[in-house]
């Protein structure tokens, strides 16, 4: 229980009295640099230890597949059933886990967009069209460059147009903070649905494919525009989006400019005053979010479609916002979460084919999921 | 081809008065809920669902507002009591209304319900232009422009409106006078999330009469934007709703019309426009906004 009011010196009516809040986290917000984090765990009391965190975040879980089962059940179905198939088509066997480790690629790479910015105080929430932007800039170099360049070339122009697109798309919540004071978080949000009318465009009129008669889909782009596959169809974007959670990770915690945003995060007054360029940072962090999801819509075209649909990613953007929540921000972290999120989207696959249920339905339990994690299993937090 | 426009927005912009209206109350209270997208999902389909069972509207529309309520309490309690982060929180209730609303929604698809219909107002409804464009439209558009007015007397010359003011500008002081700015904000965050399934019911049951998976189309992230629009205002609330379904109607009216451009990207024409007003007007709302919501932005 947080009142949003300034705290007092001799505030004493706090009718709730909130939990245990360690000295020096804060301000809220994003994580602090790494090291303050850990040195504050360190100092917890045995209570807060590792054992009741694994309990408490056992309990969450628990809950959520409970309550799922429930909304389940009151549908008809048989709860049993229907999880059993999810977690088989998803982690069961060689091509379910496949499958989730092809739509980690993207769902990584959609979070890590959201963790950059986060680390300067920012919500991107624009993750969704930022990363239908990265489909089509990887589609435009595509169609353009064709079978004209060797394909080593071809495909690292690609993944380059994607993520100038993804990037182009987040400067303008960016700029429009900056420059007029706009909330990104709402800006980001009502830019989704813009790109998705952009994108519904380009299918049906200048990229239809002409043999696709009433079908919506652009023609395929060129082999030489398509990811390196290391074994069925887990193509070479789990590489790349792991590799990215690494680099990131050293850039906000390893180099200047990660803390530099970090401090702008927790206070950006002390960052002001200690001399840093606020706007611009906060502004690039929201750019590098931007060209990370472009890279999740590029490694989705070009190493699972191999062409654009208007529905083809529908939720990535905002899963991508869930996962970097479930890990709070935390860039390796960031890679379970991803994973988890995966498996419970893929398992809706298992879940369409043995109950029925539109596969829409594992949204539940991913928000099921979330809102136990956010409001029980992690601390809590200001605002 | 104006009088198309207006009747258009009046017609369409019900379903987005209502959920400007119930954040505006929300966010006075100091909270902000992205779960009201999430809120108008569960309206529009409970409020469906309801009206076929039943046939009765009324009762889906009130099914619906409860519905609304419900997410809206599910945000509450996680802001409120558990002290999760505004904006994660909203959004997370807004995918649980797309996902519980695709699970119970399915079998509906098309189904088709005998709605609510036009009621023209006797004598009133014969003025010229405005006769049609104010005064021969579904029970529901009356309720929300009476609703407006009625939110703007309660928040502003009320007692209960100064107690949930007080709650999102100087909680402290609230509190020194015995009030409970928590039980507040869960009134007003509650009430909001009601105002917005009734708004998702306008949708479903008066505007379109079917149900489709998403059908709301971001109208709730669009009523959150409106809100700062209408500078925490259910009055102006009525013009930044009408902003929004007028733009849609004026680019149906030109599709209508044939002109060539695509009709996807006259779509996206409207959220376009809220963008740039919100962008044009942000610097001058800033000291508008309740005291309470700066931390959250």
């Amino acid at each position: 229980m947080s009142l949003p009011a300034p705290p007092r010196p001799g505030h004493g009516a706090d009718p709730a009295p909130s939990a245990p809040v360690r000295e020096g986290a804060e301000p809220s917000g994003p994580d602090l640099a790494t090291t303050a984090v850990d040195a504050a765990v360190d100092a917890a009391p045995w209570w807060r230890g590792p054992a009741l965190g694994v309990a408490r975040w056992s309990a969450a879980l628990g809950a959520a597949v409970v309550v799922y089962s429930a909304f389940l059940l009151a549908r008809g179905a048989d709860p049993v059933l229907a999880l059993t198939a999810m977690w088989d088509s998803a982690l069961g066997n060689p091509t379910g886990f496949g499958e989730t480790l092809v739509r980690t690629a993207p769902l990584l790479l959609a979070a890590l967009a959201v963790v950059v910015p986060a680390r300067a105080g920012l919500f991107n929430i624009g993750g969704e069209g930022q990363v239908l932007l990265g489909a089509i800039g990887a589609g435009w170099m595509a169609f353009r460059l064709g079978d004209s360049l060797p394909g080593g070339f071809t495909i690292v122009l690609v993944a380059l147009a994607g993520a100038a697109a993804g990037l182009a798309w987040a400067a303008v919540p960016a700029l429009l903070r900056l420059l007029t004071g706009t909330s990104e978080a709402i800006s980001s949000l009502l830019l989704n649905y813009v790109a998705g009318f952009l994108l519904t465009w380009l299918v049906f009129s200048p990229w239809k494919d002409p043999s696709s008669l009433g079908q919506a889909y652009s023609q395929r782009l060129d082999p030489n525009a398509s990811l390196p596959v290391l074994w069925s169809r887990v193509h070479i974007g789990i590489i790349v989006a792991l590799v990215a959670a690494g680099a990131v990770w050293f850039l906000l915690n390893r180099t200047t400019w990660g803390f530099r945003l970090s401090v702008v995060g927790g206070n950006s007054e002390a960052a002001r005053r200690a001399g840093f360029r606020v706007s611009a940072l906060a502004v690039v962090a929201m750019l590098v979010g931007g060209a990370l999801a472009g890279l999740a819509g590029v490694v989705e075209v070009t190493g699972v479609e191999g062409r654009l649909r208007p529905d083809m990613m529908a939720g990535f953007g905002y899963i991508g916002f869930l996962a970097s929540w479930l890990s709070r921000h935390h860039p390796l972290k960031a890679v379970a979460a991803s994973f988890a999120l995966a498996a419970i989207a893929v398992g809706g696959f298992g879940l369409k084919i043995s109950t029925g249920l539109s596969g829409a339905a594992v949204n539940v339990l991913m928000a099921l999921v979330l809102l136990a994690v956010l409001g029980f299993a992690q601390r809590k937090e200001a605002t | 081809m104006i009088e198309q426009v207006l009747y258009g927005a009046v017609r369409g912009g019900t379903s987005l008065l209502f959920p400007v209206l119930g954040e505006t109350i929300a966010e006075r209270a100091g909270v902000i809920n992205l779960g009201t997208e999430g809120s108008m999902l569960a309206g529009a389909l409970t409020a469906y669902i309801v009206g076929v069972q039943t046939g009765s509207v009324w009762l889906g529309a009130l099914a619906g507002a409860g519905a609304g309520a419900s997410l809206a309490l599910v945000h509450a309690f996680m802001v409120l009591t558990r002290g999760a982060n505004q904006i994660a929180t909203g959004l997370v209730v807004t995918f649980l209304g797309i996902g519980l609303t695709a699970l119970f929604g399915q079998e509906w698809v098309g189904v088709g319900v005998n709605g609510f219909g036009a009621v023209a107002i006797p004598v009133l409804s014969q003025i010229p232009v405005v006769g049609r464009v104010l005064f021969d439209q579904d029970p529901l558009t009356y309720l929300s422009l009476l609703a407006a007015p009625a939110i703007w007397w309660l928040l502003f010359r009320s007692r209960a409106g100064l107690r949930l003011r007080a709650a999102g500008e100087r909680p402290d002081v609230l509190l020194a006078h015995g009030g409970s700015p928590t039980l507040v904000r869960y009134v007003a965050v509650v009430a909001g999330g009601a105002l917005a399934g009734l708004g998702g019911a306008q949708l479903s049951t008066a505007f379109t009469r079917d149900w489709s998976e998403g059908m709301t189309v971001g109208r709730g992230f669009v009523a959150v934007a409106l809100v700062i629009f209408a500078a925490w205002n259910p009055l102006r609330a009525i013009g930044g709703a009408y902003l929004f379904s007028g733009a849609i109607a004026l680019q149906l009216q030109l599709q209508a019309r044939g002109w060539e451009l695509s009709p996807y990207l006259l779509q996206a024409a409207p959220y376009l426009l809220v963008i740039a007003v919100l962008a044009v007007l942000s610097r001058r709302r800033a000291h508008q906004a309740p005291e309470a919501l700066a931390k959250v932005f």
